[in-house]
């Protein structure tokens, strides 16, 4: 049905697809190309490791099983043509950008968005182009920044666990048939850096890129490593998201007529509009989720505002507790 | 026959219709949100007025999300008598029982005075023998303002629903006479059925001579009349 550089994908049933893990790596676009001996398993392996662990912890994903070494069977989606990047630490095509040296800690991590693109050199684009181009609609891009940012708080405790810093990672979404936004496409050393804590040995990608050799013994080695833990990280996540509530335009706003003639006798003669609503701050016990802004969208309709007279915006985002 | 008085924490105007009921020697209950299983055996519900939680977010709204006003639901469709006065009213906007929305007065004051309205036909056995008087009855609240939008305005007016509209004492319906800003005066209206009427103005305040009028007296007088049909 469909062959990417490292995948393959087949019409499985029940809007369910076959994905399919290759031996064929490749670096800058293409240009560098090999087959690395069980390289198809051990990212399979490890995507499928690491979906379960998200999927545990109420991240929505698209896996759904293993079929065997080099298979997963996953939810159907329409891949949204972007990927969302998120960085606790300079390196890589960051590093070029902006001239900044490898290394430096990024704390709140950064979250970048690459158009993909191979002829393209998938370019840094900005949630403002990829929503007037099309690619996905502006709570969708809030959606995702936030998941992203919840995914890596779990895997930066995961890997350290296993003494491994979490560099940075790429995440790609799909939209299902129903129009959830789900994270989608592979988790391995393929789609992150990795670095050893103590000796800041490379585990990843780099690896290959940079020519050093021993690719999928230090994955396999991860791999290993995540396998022999007892427990997972102690974290409960939550979402935050806010809720504004405001007046329709065509509805008068007694108390905003009062605050905009209180600002005319301040001498404040350039406002001639004043409105005053309401503002929500909720916490919600669980993952960003597309089922969670459907549930604020119904709390918004069914308590926050009455729709007669009022309009409702929802924010949603992730933060790190501490 | 039995007549239910909702009690919400908030709400302060159960004792009031308590009084005008037993007055009448109709037996009343007060039912508090806990109470929403009992809802069923009584013949007749009046949501008091006040400030149930305090009035929170929107005026009513809390309550109209509570179990008693969801168990509601059945009550109305059984064409059993809900009426709601003042926050009542509020509450059965919010909850969707009645159409519109009651929302801030355009003076931005609360408000707490005596106004006229005028009893417009309706089919409602509550509003029996009113038709066209005008009564003379006390208002006190904040959102009172009646808005919803131009088509069901005029739905409201084409299929008679409208129920009372603030007036001057000559029962002309006019700018001077509107307290609060509600779109064409509208201080209650009914459903389609008639068994459900909401008012902003407080008829059991005007129930004795003693209070200053007793206009509102007849309302719960029609009541225990169609309960005892």
């Amino acid at each position: 049905m469909f062959s990417g550089k490292a995948k393959d994908v087949q019409i499985y049933e029940n809007n369910k697809i076959k994905l399919i893990f290759r031996d064929s790596i490749s670096a800058f676009d293409g240009e560098k190309k090999d087959n690395l001996q069980g390289k198809g398993e051990v990212n399979c392996r490890m995507s499928a490791k690491l979906f379960e662990i998200l999927n545990g912890y109420g991240i929505h994903t698209h896996y759904h099983s293993m079929l065997d070494n080099n298979t997963l069977i996953c939810d159907k989606v329409e891949i949204i043509p972007v990927e969302i990047v998120c960085r606790n630490v300079t390196a890589g095509s960051f590093c070029k950008r902006y001239g900044v040296e490898q290394g430096l800690e990024l704390s709140p991590p950064v979250i970048e968005f690459f158009y993909k693109d191979d002829e393209l050199h998938d370019p840094l684009v900005t949630q403002d182009v990829a929503i007037q181009l099309g690619w996905m609609i502006k709570e969708e891009a809030m959606l995702m920044e936030a998941v992203t940012r919840a995914v890596n708080t779990i895997l930066v405790e995961l890997f350290d666990m296993v003494s491994l810093q979490l560099v940075d990672f790429k995440l790609e979404f799909g939209r299902t048939h129903d129009g959830r936004i789900i994270v989608a496409d592979e988790i391995s050393g393929d789609s992150m850096r990795l670095w050893d804590k103590e000796t800041g040995e490379i585990k990843d990608k780099d690896r290959y890129r940079k020519g050093m050799g021993d690719v999928i013994q230090h994955y396999n080695d991860v791999y290993d490593k995540l396998s022999k833990l007892s427990k997972l990280p102690d974290l409960s996540l939550s979402t935050k998201a806010q809720v504004i509530v405001k007046l329709k335009q065509t509805v008068l706003d007694p108390a905003g007529e009062v605050t905009l003639r209180s600002l005319n006798r301040m001498n404040y003669q350039e406002i001639n509009n004043a409105r005053l609503g309401k503002h929500v701050f909720v916490n919600c016990l669980t993952a960003p989720s597309s089922e969670l802004l459907k549930n604020l969208r119904d709390m918004s309709e069914k308590l926050f505002s009455n729709p007669l007279i009022e309009d409702y915006f929802i924010d949603l985002w992730f933060e790190e507790e501490g | 026959m039995k007549i239910g008085i909702t009690k919400f924490p908030g709400t302060n105007n159960e004792q009031d219709i308590v009084r005008i009921l037993n007055s009448l020697n109709a037996e009343n209950e007060l039912l508090y949100p806990r109470d929403y299983r009992k809802l069923q055996g009584f013949d007749a519900l009046i949501l008091a007025g006040g400030f149930s939680y305090g009035d929170y977010l929107r005026a009513g709204v809390i309550a109209a999300r509570t179990n008693l006003i969801d168990e509601l639901h059945d009550f109305i469709i059984s064409e059993k008598f809900v009426l709601g006065i003042c926050n009542g009213f509020q509450m059965l906007c919010e909850a969707n029982y009645l159409p519109g929305v009651l929302t801030t007065n355009t003076s931005t004051r609360f408000i707490s005075e005596w106004v006229n309205i005028k009893v417009n036909k309706t089919n409602s056995p509550l509003l029996k023998g009113l038709e066209s008087k005008v009564m003379r009855i006390p208002i006190a609240h904040y959102e009172g303002n009646y808005y919803n939008v131009e088509e069901s305005i005029k739905q409201l007016k084409d299929d008679s629903q409208i129920a009372f509209q603030y007036c001057n004492e000559k029962k002309v319906v006019e700018p001077m006479s509107n307290p609060n800003g509600s779109i064409a005066n509208i201080a209650g209206i009914v459903n389609d059925k008639g068994n459900v009427l909401g008012m902003m103005p407080h008829p059991e305040r005007a129930s004795f001579p003693y209070l200053g009028s007793i206009d509102g007296r007849s309302i719960f007088e029609n009541l225990i009349e169609e309960l005892k049909c």
